[in-house]
Formats: C-alpha cells, structure tokens, sequence
C-alpha cells in the first residue's frame, strides 16, 4: 500500500512537472462555498496567473502544475475582515495609530483573511503615512477606512476635537486614493452632540463612499435608534453589533423592533468583537431571535487578539456556535463585506476574479468561547484556516498539504549534487517557504 | 437542583473571596517541570504573580480561582532563545525593522512567555530596541546583541569588520545585565573568524554567551569543527543547528558531523533556530536517531518564518516531539535548558517563589502534516497545543475559555465603567 501511494506521488510529481498543463494550481475535493456565485457543492477551483481559472466538478489533475486534495475541507473565497487596527510601528503609546495596533500578516493568513479594511485608525493627516509603513509593505490586502478626526486614533483629546473633524480634507483624501480607502469612521465620541457622526456622514456623501460607526458613548441625548434609523444612510455600517450598551433587547429580553426597521432602511450591520464589544448576554438572545450580523469582523488589535476575539476564524465559529449555517458565515465574511465596503472584485471565486482562497476545515470537539467579560459559550465545531491563498500564491498551508514528502525531495536534492547542481531548485515548490527570502 | 448549584457557587465563590490562600490555582494537570524533576500529576498554586505551591491535592477552597487543568500538561511557560522582534522601525528589509514583528501576537498564544532576541539590534540600537519593544511588551523579552553595531540590516554593513566593536558590545550589555543575555554573530559572508572571534571576546568581556548563525560555509577556512572545537567557549551556543547549510549533516555519509559531537562534549550548546531557511527534515531525522537531540528549540520568529513552515513554537516544539524525542524531553528543550544558556535560572521552572509563567499543553493525536524550512513536508501524528498561558500569574492566553464563566453569569458593566479591556492589556513589564 505504502508503495502504491509512493508510485503515485511520483506520478503526480512528474504530471506536476508538464510544463504545458493551462493551470498552475488546481484544490482538488473540497466543498465550495461561494455565497455570491451560490456555490454550494464539491467542486475543484483552477487557479493560473493569480486568477480564478475555472470551478467546475472533476477537473481532470493532468491539466494543472500542481495539485492538492482539499477533500474534507470547504473551499471559500479568501475571507474579508473589514474592521481591523494595522497602524503599527509609529511608537504613538496608547494609540491605535500606533502601539494599540499590530501587522496584519502574522495574523491574517494563518485565519484565511487576504483583505483587511483598517478603520480609522488613520485620518486624512496621517493616512499617507500609515500606507507607506504598512498597507504598501504588507502582503495582505490592507484597505482603509479613513476617521473623521485628521489625526486618526491618536486617543484621549485627539478624538474629540470637533475642530479636526474636516468632512472635505478627509473626502479629498479618499478621492485621492480611491479603492484603497473605501470609506469614513467615527468611532470613540463622547460628546452628546452628533458632530462626529454628521460630519462622517457629510465626508461619506462627498466621497460616496460609505461610514462606519462605532458609537463610542451612549448617550441619552443621541439615542442609538435615531443613528440607525435616521441618521445613516443606506450602505452604511453600525460596527460592534453586540456591544453591551447597544439597547437591543427590551425588558422582556424581545428584540427591539427598530433594528429590523434599520436593516430594512439598508444600514448594515457589523459583529467588530474586539476587546470589549461582544458579549454574549447580547448576541445569544439576538441571534435566537434572528438579529444576525451582515458581516463578521474581528476589532483585531494588540487587547483583542489575545482575549475573547483571537482571530476571525474563531469569531467566525463563535457565529457557527449560535446554528448560523457555515454557507451563511462565509457569506458574512466574504461577499457580504466586499459588497459593504465597494469592492465587489473581491470576496467570490468568479472566473477571472483574483485566486485570494481560504481553504476551511471545521474540527468537531470540546470547545469554549469567551466573550469580552470572559463569559464562556461551549460549542463543538472550530473553524480553522488549513490553506490560504492570495492571488494564487500559498500564502498559509497549516499542515503542508502543498509540500512533497521529505525523503522524496531530498532524493531529488542528493540526484541533483549527484549532477553538480547544489540545492535542487524545485524542493520547496509550490510552498509558502518559497515565496520568501532565505536566511544565509 | 440548578438554584443549589448557583447558591452553592456564589457560597464557594464567597468564600473564595473571604478567605483564600491563593489567586490562582492549576488543579489536575500533569506537571512536567525538568529542571526539578517533576513529571506526575500535580496541583499549581499561584499568588502575587509567583508560584506558590506545587502539590498533590491542594483544595480547591483555598483558591480565588480554580481552573480545571485535567487532561492538560504544566509545564514552565516556553522560552523562545531565537527570535527577532525589533519592529517598528520603518528599516525595510533588515531584521531591525521590517522583517521583525512584535512578539504578543504569536507568543502568547503558544505557551511562550519570554523570547531572546538574537542579534536584531548592536550596541548603537539596542536602547530603541529597549524603548520600542522591550518596555512595551506583555512578553518578556530579553536580548542578546549582535557584534557589529548597527545590527541585523540584511545589508553590507552587516559584514564590516570596522564595525564590530567587543568592547562598546561588552559595555552596553553590562549596562543591562539580565536583559542582554549574550552576544550574536550572524549572516557572515566573508572567509575569515572576525566575526565570531570578536563576539567571543565580547562575551568574554561581559562573562554571557555568544550564539553563532555561522553565515555563509567556507569549509576551507572556517570549517564548522573548527568554530564547535576550537572557537566558541564552553556554553556557547550555536544556533540552526539542523540548518544544514553548514555541513551540519555529512552528505556523503549520511552522518552528524564528528565535529557537533565533538563541540558537544566541550560544552558547546546546540539550538534549533528553525527559521524561513535553516531546518531540514534530513538533518533532523538524522541527528536524532544518531543521538544528537537539540539542547534548546526556538522558532527563529520573523516575517519569513512566521507563515511558512515555522508557524510557531508550539508547532517548532512539536516537529522534535514527533522525531521521537519523549515529551519530558521537548518540554526541557523549551524551558530550563534554555534559561541555563542564557544564565537566567530564574526562569523555565515552577520553584515555589519562581515567577508564575506558566503554559498548560494539550497533546493531541491525529495526522499532522510538517513542513520544514525547505517546504518538505513529515507526516506525524502528534501535535503539541497551547491551551492557557499565564505571565506573572495573570491569563494571558486561553484558547478554550478555561478560566471563564458561564457566559450567563457575566455580570453588567457599571456605568461609566470604559469599554473592558479584559485580559490583554498591554503593561510596562518585561
């Protein structure tokens, strides 16, 4: 048996070296989930030249470079997670416009995540500064939202100064970066006014782009409802959906009405978990009660990524947990988001869409969830990320489902010295480890 | 029966809270803790930040908080010997900047509460290094310096000879004893010991290891038996160990070279520094079933590695425990014999008194698929995970909400309270 399989890696070996095959990669078995294609089946994905070349059942192996047998995991388009802090390296103290942020890479891969939306920790002042540190330096897709303060989340009295909240310079400043920034923040406000909101609002418009909200304080004086029911507009986000102080639930424990007016009014709805933005008490009646999120989002940033939230395939399980279908939480975190934020290039496996590909398993088991008061939620299945995949490159193999055997490999590498040529070339093909400079 | 159990809760948890001996306590894991010979099933009971009692049956009444740990290793927390992490400099390329990360995110989460950084920083840098990460960190992080001065640029600075200077080395680590744990020479490229030489007698002059990355091979000028036998100390270190790029593994014989065994028996210490290009499954498998395990595993944590076949030190961890090296073993690579190397005994053990750095580790069965720095895959079947992590006595990381409570018994937030920031707040600790 150990020989048979042995023959057949060679096999598959010497097809993967026909150089003439018309995809360099196919995923081979796995369970497609594409929301907006309303894929929903077993079906091999053809990837070349960093595009999506083909889904269709029964591709036959002999056409592609390389193949890898994904069967048993779902395959979905690469995961969007549009509310992120990735503004590091400023040494701003206390800061998400600094050390309060973390680099995307190390967090977004391994989670099946290729496009990342920051929102707001940048503001038109400092945006330029934030894409030549870490959006043009990263290998994900990092977009922004821009915050309506110039000085982006800078903290304290930064955030509150009406005075720096200038509607025109931050629309000018998306306008200047169009598909990069794809939209406006307010988030953190404390006053009882709605300067923040209005004047993200007033950006919004002239950028036509959309605003996210993060309320900051509740205040009686600006009641939540009025926000969503009146003044966002259709296509913009209400982000940390089941944060604590949200009036979401009456005395009964009934969903309030107004929420579902909201969503009908085209206000979409964001998860946004982060350190202290979802509690449990919160999303388990809603969601009971139908009160899903229209995209899922981690909040990630140096409190939150290693607390309740971790990364956005355990946000995402913690959706799973509450008996949302798997179908409908990668469209919460695909298709939904892309479509959120304008960019619907992204967040599909359309043919000639860009190959950005999570590849998914879901493990069944003992598992708890925590929330931001470390309440703890018992489920049994976990997602995790096995493969990712930005613009058909391995960007992330979890158990090297790419890799060749070892003995295999260093066979060839001893026939190659054996030819005088050291180090044979194709060892670590097709791996993430060969996209990536060598150490001396 | 429900209304008993919660009456009979708050009645524990009042008297938790009127009367307890302890903050935190371990209950039901097994212990492995090397350097004092424990391997059994133990109790650990933690306050003010320190381990207090590691025992058979400690009550449970005489802890605040009582985290069922059954099932579980406890081991000291991890210690990663080889990691870079001097982020945030906007240097691109160089590993004193871009090709650094920051280490809580990966740390943390994989049983891993102090990490060295080898070399990122010399002497000119080391206190941005200080002020950027080290005072900033949850993690603790230590460092050793690199012997040219301007550190881990990736560029030709790294390689002049003008700029290795033992002494301003040897002083700026006198000035942070503790905290610069040795002295690193990487990456050298030229046929010549300058590098390697002059770390020594930095690490000489300021009595702390030297770890060598021995750079480009140059077997006709600075073999490796020579470096193992003849120019590093005893205690010193050297790092890549299965790297394979350096004659680590005689192609021709298939053996370890007689020099490793040869540096071994002086005193020489051996450390994975797995890495994005220095750990081959060929070498590995050979060093160990020719009786050369490592004597400390590390990661080599950088943007290269972090997403290829390194992933972790929980995954790095794993591959050795996978070549057949028994889990008491690993556990010892990763804990002691690393804060021996690096002279800080008060670290990588639960003593009582010790501070309370802890990992709790779940040892799972499965197949797992391994990929090395070359992107060639093992199949094994056992995977280290890391459940819950504590750094001076406080959770820092937990997986699957072991120290939580039922999410119904959350209490609400008070008024004017700030949004929770809940466990991961970053302090000014090292």
């Amino acid at each position: 048996m150990k020989t048979i399989h042995l023959v057949i890696s060679l096999l598959l070996a010497a097809t993967a070296l026909s150089a003439d095959a018309p995809y360099e990669l196919l995923l081979k078995g796995g369970h497609v989930l594409d929301p907006k294609n309303n894929l929903n089946a077993v079906m091999d994905v053809a990837i070349n030249d960093g595009k999506i070349a083909r889904v269709a059942p029964a591709i036959d192996p002999i056409e592609a470079r390389q193949v890898v047998d994904v069967s048993g995991f779902y395959v979905t388009p690469g995961l969007i997670d549009i509310h992120v802090h990735v503004y590091a390296g400023t040494g701003m103290r206390g800061a998400y416009s600094g050390d309060n942020s973390v680099y995307p890479d190390g967090h977004t891969f391994r989670s099946g995540v290729t496009t990342v939306v920051d929102v707001g920790s940048s503001g038109w002042r400092n945006f330029e500064d934030f894409k030549d540190r870490v959006i043009d330096r990263q290998r994900t897709r990092v977009l922004a939202m821009l915050n309506i303060v110039g000085h982006g989340m800078g903290g304290g009295a930064i955030e509150q100064n009406n005075d720096d909240m200038d509607a025109k310079a931050t629309a000018d400043m998306a306008k200047k970066h169009p598909g990069t920034i794809v939209g406006v923040k307010t988030a953190h406000y404390r006053a009882p006014d709605w300067i923040a909101v209005d004047r993200a609002v007033e950006a919004g418009t002239m950028a036509d782009i959309p605003v996210m909200v993060d309320f900051g304080s509740f205040t009686a004086e600006r009641p939540f409802e009025e926000l969503v029911t009146k003044r966002l507009r259709p296509g913009d986000m209400y982000t940390h959906m089941y944060l604590g102080s949200v009036p979401m639930l009456d005395a009964n424990g009934k969903l309030r009405p107004y929420l579902h007016e909201a969503r009908k009014r085209g206000v979409k709805f964001d998860v946004g978990h982060g350190g202290g933005s979802f509690l449990w008490k919160q999303a388990i009646p809603a969601i009971q009660q139908g009160w899903i999120p229209d995209s899922i989002s981690t909040d990630l940033h140096i409190t939150s990524m290693n607390a309740g939230m971790k990364d956005m395939t355990n946000v995402m399980s913690k959706i799973l947990s509450q008996g949302v279908s798997i179908y409908d939480v990668v469209k919460m975190s695909t298709w939904h988001p892309a479509q959120q934020i304008k960019r619907p290039e992204f967040g599909h496996l359309s043919v000639g869409a860009v190959a950005d590909v999570a590849v998914l398993g879901i493990e069944r088991g003992d598992f708890g969830f925590i929330d931001v008061r470390n309440g703890l939620f018992k489920g049994n299945q976990k997602i995790v990320a096995e493969m990712t995949l930005q613009e058909g490159r391995i960007a992330w193999d979890l158990n090297a489902r790419a890799a060749q055997d070892w003995m295999i490999s260093y066979r060839e590498q001893q026939r190659a010295r054996g030819r005088g040529r050291r180090g044979a070339a194709g060892a670590g093909r097709g791996t993430a480890g060969s996209t990536i400079p060598r150490r001396p | 029966m429900k209304t008993l159990a919660i009456a009979l809760g708050l009645l524990l948890a009042g008297t938790a809270a009127a009367q307890t001996q302890y903050d935190t306590l371990l209950k039901g894991g097994h212990v492995i803790d090397p350097r004092n010979e424990i391997n059994a099933i133990r109790d650990v009971a933690v306050k003010d930040g320190k381990i207090a009692r590691v025992a058979a049956n400690i009550p449970a009444s005489e802890a605040a908080k009582v985290v069922d740990v059954t099932g579980l290793y406890v081991t000291p927390g991890l210690i990663d010997i080889h990691v870079h992490v001097y982020a945030g400099t906007g240097q691109r390329r160089g590993y004193n900047g871009d090709s650094s990360i920051y280490p809580d995110g990966f740390t943390l989460r994989s049983g891993v509460t102090t990490v060295v950084d080898v070399g990122s920083s010399g002497w000119r840098q080391f206190e941005d290094f200080k002020d950027r990460v080290i005072d900033r960190s949850r993690t603790r992080v230590l460092s050793m310096l690199n012997i040219t001065g301007n550190g881990m640029t990736s560029g030709p600075e790294e390689h002049d000879t003008t700029e290795f200077d033992a002494k301003a080395t040897a002083d700026m680590a006198k000035k942070y004893p503790g905290l610069i744990v040795g002295v690193k020479s990487a990456h050298y490229r030229h046929p010549d010991w300058t590098s390697v030489e002059r770390a020594v007698e930095a690490g000489t002059l300021a009595n702390i290891p030297v770890m060598v990355d021995f750079g480009t091979n140059h077997p006709d000028t600075r073999p490796l038996a020579d470096l193992l036998t003849k120019k590093l100390r005893p205690g010193d270190i050297y790092t890549h160990c299965f790297a394979g790029n350096r004659d680590e593994l005689i192609s021709e014989t298939g053996k370890i070279n007689p020099g490793m065994f040869a540096g071994r028996e002086r005193g020489v210490k051996f450390d994975v520094g797995h890495g994005g290009g220095s750990f081959r499954w060929e070498v590995a498998v050979a060093a160990i079933e020719q009786g050369f395990p490592p004597d400390s595993i590390s990661t080599d944590l950088h943007v290269g590695s972090m997403n290829s076949g390194m992933k972790s030190m929980i995954r790095t961890v794993s591959k050795i425990y996978n070549l057949g090296v028994p889990l008491y073993d690993v556990i010892k690579m990763s804990t002691s014999n690393p804060a021996a190397e690096i002279k800080r005994t008060d670290l990588g053990h639960l003593s009582e008194g010790a501070v309370a750095d802890v990992a709790v580790l779940r040892d799972e069965r499965g197949v797992y698929g391994f990929a090395d720095a070359r992107g060639a895959r093992y199949t094994g079947n056992k995977l280290l995970d890391c459940e819950l992590t504590l750094r001076e006595g406080n959770v820092v990381w937990d997986l699957n909400g072991r120290a939580g409570v039922n999410w119904k018994d959350v209490q609400e937030r008070r008024p004017g309270q700030g949004r929770g920031q809940g466990q991961g707040r970053r302090r000014g600790i090292r």
